[in-house]
């Protein structure tokens, strides 16, 4: 029964793969794009597996093994992940695929998610498949299903791309409540000229089928109708939009009536097909126009193409867009660069104010995001700080690495803990590094949980085989928490779903480390001592920092403590503010205040005052 | 539908910006309005930047509001509200619930925080009006913090012109099928921001 509800972009591809009848859906956290495979675990349907895999590359290569049997599924992911798996995709493509596959990756224009602003549709040039880019919530909606007839009548892989203002918009989509997934019989095909490389022929051969492939998705996604060009009734501009971007042009052309905007005059090739380029569809609109407009976000890969294309049918008029420096290739889109390019295009002058704001953002007081109150990463970012103090180190002689998730959030004041932050389980190589270059004091790598399982535990067994003496902290709080709280290999067995817990306690000692720790970071002198007792040792020293996340431990069994003031003991030194930064502490003119709404009572404060005007409280 | 609406919300993260923005889209669907609703989800947990937009009105429309063109600015924190300053359309209506969450750097003294006066005269300048409700105003329940985010919606239906094109009843219907326990209370404190509306200050 069709049902009118709001659901978001993310939310839309999940129920759109149900639809397309996907019955393998797999995938790793990573903003913008959690919330699909978020959704699919909150409301189960029958006869699909959703997982969240160790990591991106193990869940296409899960999603692939479905499709290799025949299944439709799904695998997603953010643009980093597409990194990660990128390595099997590659092959993938060359093989293709007998059921559907679709890859779904969220790129992150504006780098809202603090990454790289990196432009997914490269990797869709790169790797010879076929990229769709819906540009609305309800159209996410309708082209799923279509992405899967696609990889099946093609028998390729296809790549789903969108951005992050597209995956967290909210929109009302009439929906399917139901769905039959479309559980085929598995089947076993041997073929090896087609699932493996084994020699030069075989992998020319493949490559050759896989161009052949993308000219046959060229025709499909022309029959199927998946691209749409409305020729104007008068010659003039040509507009190609794609993706997102298309979603801007109706609000900029209304924004230009006013200057005399003939609307007659522009024709527009609206492209969900970012690749393989539509050739025949810029040929028409070549042929009707004596000048183009490329509105695209981040990288200029269709503007590229369309000159050559133009190049090659001898089109004489302008091109325009990035590569003549008028539409900038770094940060979001918006209806302010879509009317900047038709201005540019058909000479309209333009009021400097239009579209353009009063900034005052400058004005407002910095907000460094920090960890949460009663977060049990900030105990092991004090307990490093104070351990390097107390092994009479200066901090700005000591190495610590940091990684992706909220670990990361040791860089900010007041820790100032972490110095750098580059991939999943990157720390760990780069800490190697750092001791291969001839650092005398100690290094140290900080890792989350999740992070560990998906990039760093082959970083640990290769420090362990080269003897790197380093020493590795495990921030370990039991959920891939920086996402939005998703499950990972070691989250507790009530949460897993029917899943099998893994222990890292139990996992790193059989690693060959030489020393191995384990520690409660909301035990302050503990985990420095075991930082004092591991720093200056030599071997591979592994400490875990587990404690569960403040925010998902106060759901499930409330507060861990208490703490109390005892305002009349307070000097007002600060040391509680200066140390922890904890957003539960505020400051008034005769003492501190603790915001009991807000205090998980981890005690953390009360550890570092030395005055007792912040104590726990007991029972 | 010939109208639309442009509505950017800011303030920090804790605050239920995000629940005013939902309840807002729900309600304006069901009156039959065309809803594009992004929240920018990033990294704003607990206590950072957050801001949404909401655009009413138009069957496609692109998630981004321009600058200088969001009918109205709902701010839940003083600092925070200069970041929408530039997204206000110049006759537009900039409604401030003048809550102070200070950073640390701030309640250190090692960094300034704007005056409520440096607010309003940016205001001025961006040509909007400003409207001033500050938490104070809002009445205790049962001794407890009430619900700040529903009073704030109460606040913004009864005073900026959103409240002509969102019935309020609507906005209370939607309330009432959101939360399975805690109604009564969410109810009182979106009404009490209704009532509080009679006096703005500043």
């Amino acid at each position: 029964m069709p049902n009118k509800q709001i659901i978001s972009g993310n939310e839309a591809l999940a129920l759109g793969a149900l639809v397309g009848g996907a019955s393998v859906i797999t995938g790793y956290p990573g903003t913008p794009s959690s919330e699909a495979i978020g959704y699919l675990l909150r409301n189960p349907s029958p006869g699909v597996h959703v997982e969240w895999s160790t990591n991106e590359k193990v869940a296409l290569e899960i999603a692939a093994g479905a499709a290799w049997a025949g299944q439709r599924a799904l695998a997603t992911m953010k643009m980093s992940g597409l990194n990660v798996a990128y390595d099997s995709l590659i092959s993938f493509a060359y093989s293709g695929c007998t059921g559907g596959l679709v890859v779904y990756v969220a790129d992150d224009p504006g780098a809202t998610a603090g990454m790289a602003e990196q432009d997914s549709r490269g990797f869709a040039l790169m790797a010879d498949l076929p990229m769709l880019e819906p540009a609305t919530v309800e159209e996410v909606y309708r082209l799923i299903p279509k992405a899967f007839q696609l990889s099946e009548k093609v028998g390729t892989p296809v790549f789903v791309r969108m951005v992050t203002a597209l995956s967290h918009s909210h929109a009302a989509v009439e929906v399917q409540t139901e769905f039959t997934p479309l559980r085929r019989e598995p089947q076993l095909i041997r073929d090896i000229t087609k699932y493996t490389k084994a020699g030069a022929a075989i992998c020319l051969a493949q490559h050759r089928d896989l161009i052949q492939r993308l000219s046959n998705a060229e025709e499909a996604i022309r029959e199927m109708g998946i691209n749409h060009l409305l020729i104007a009734p008068k010659r003039g501009l040509g507009v190609i939009v794609c993706g997102l971007t298309a979603s801007y042009l109706e609000e900029a052309m209304v924004a230009l009536l006013p200057f005399n905007l003939d609307r007659t005059g522009i024709s527009v090739l609206r492209l969900v097909s970012t690749h393989p380029f539509p050739e025949q569809e810029a040929r028409t609109l070549l042929d009707h126009c004596d000048q183009i407009l490329v509105l695209e976000e981040l990288e200029p890969y269709i503007e590229t193409a369309l000159i050559v294309a133009a190049r090659r049918y001898g089109f004489p008029g302008p091109i325009r867009g990035k590569l003549d420096g008028n539409l900038s290739r770094v940060g979001e889109y918006g209806t302010r660069e879509v009317v900047k390019g038709l201005a540019q295009a058909l000479n309209i002058p333009l009021s400097d104010s239009l579209f353009s704001g009063l900034a005052a953002d400058n004005m407002a007081a910095p907000r460094p995001i920090t960890v949460c109150a009663g977060c049990p990463h900030r105990g092991t970012y004090i307990a490093i700080n104070q351990a390097i103090r107390k092994l009479k180190l200066k901090k700005d002689a000591v190495m610590v690495t940091g990684d992706i998730g909220c670990t990361i959030l040791g860089m900010n004041p007041p820790f100032d803990t972490v110095w750098n932050e580059v991939s999943m389980g990157a720390s760990l190589g780069l800490a190697q590094g750092y001791v291969w270059s001839g650092i005398q004091t100690p290094v140290i790598a900080t890792i989350g949980d999740s992070t560990f399982f998906h990039a760093g535990i082959p970083s640990l067994i290769n420090a362990v085989q080269h003897q790197a003496s380093l020493t590795l902290i495990i921030l370990d709080n039991g959920w891939t928490a920086m996402t939005g709280m998703q499950v990972n290999p070691g989250t507790a067995i009530g949460a897993q779903s029917g899943g099998h817990r893994l222990d890292l306690a139990h996992i790193i000692p059989t690693l060959g480390v030489d020393w191995f720790y384990q520690v409660d970071p909301y035990d302050l002198k503990a985990t420095t001592e075991a930082l004092i007792d591991a720093l200056p040792r030599a071997g591979v020293k592994v400490i875990l920092a587990r404690r569960e996340c403040a925010i998902q431990s106060i759901r499930q069994t409330g507060r861990a403590g208490r703490v109390r003031q005892q305002a009349e003991n307070c000097n007002l030194c600060k040391l509680c503010i200066t140390t922890t930064g904890c957003p539960a502490i505020h400051l008034t003119e005769s003492s501190i205040v603790i915001d009991q709404a807000l205090c998980n009572g981890c005690a953390l404060c009360a550890q570092i005052c030395a005055r007792e005007a912040i104590v726990r409280e007991e029972g | 539908m010939d109208r639309s609406y442009d509505i950017y919300l800011v303030g920090v993260g804790g605050q239920g910006v995000l629940t005013i923005g939902e309840i807002l889209s729900e309600a304006a669907f069901q009156s039959g309005w065309p809803v594009n609703f992004y929240p920018t989800k990033g990294m704003a947990q607990r206590g950072g930047f957050f801001k949404a937009q909401l655009r009413l009105g138009r069957e496609t429309i692109g998630p981004n509001i321009p600058e200088r063109s969001a009918d109205l600015v709902i701010a839940m924190e003083r600092s925070e509200a200069l970041k929408a300053i530039r997204f206000l359309k110049p006759g537009g209506v900039f409604l401030l619930w003048d809550s102070v969450w200070a950073p640390t750097a701030v309640m250190l003294g090692q960094a300034s925080y704007p005056s409520l006066e440096a607010v309003a005269e940016q205001v001025t300048k961006a040509e909007g009006t400003l409207l001033t409700f500050h938490p104070e105003q809002m009445p205790p329940d049962q001794g407890q913090p009430g619900s700040e985010n529903l009073f704030v919606l109460g606040v913004v239906l009864a005073a900026t012109p959103l409240g002509s094109i969102l019935p309020a009843q609507q906005v209370e219907k939607v309330i009432e099928s959101r939360w399975k326990k805690g109604i009564e209370r969410n109810l009182l404190a979106f009404r009490a921001g209704r009532e509080a509306t009679e006096n703005p200050r500043g």
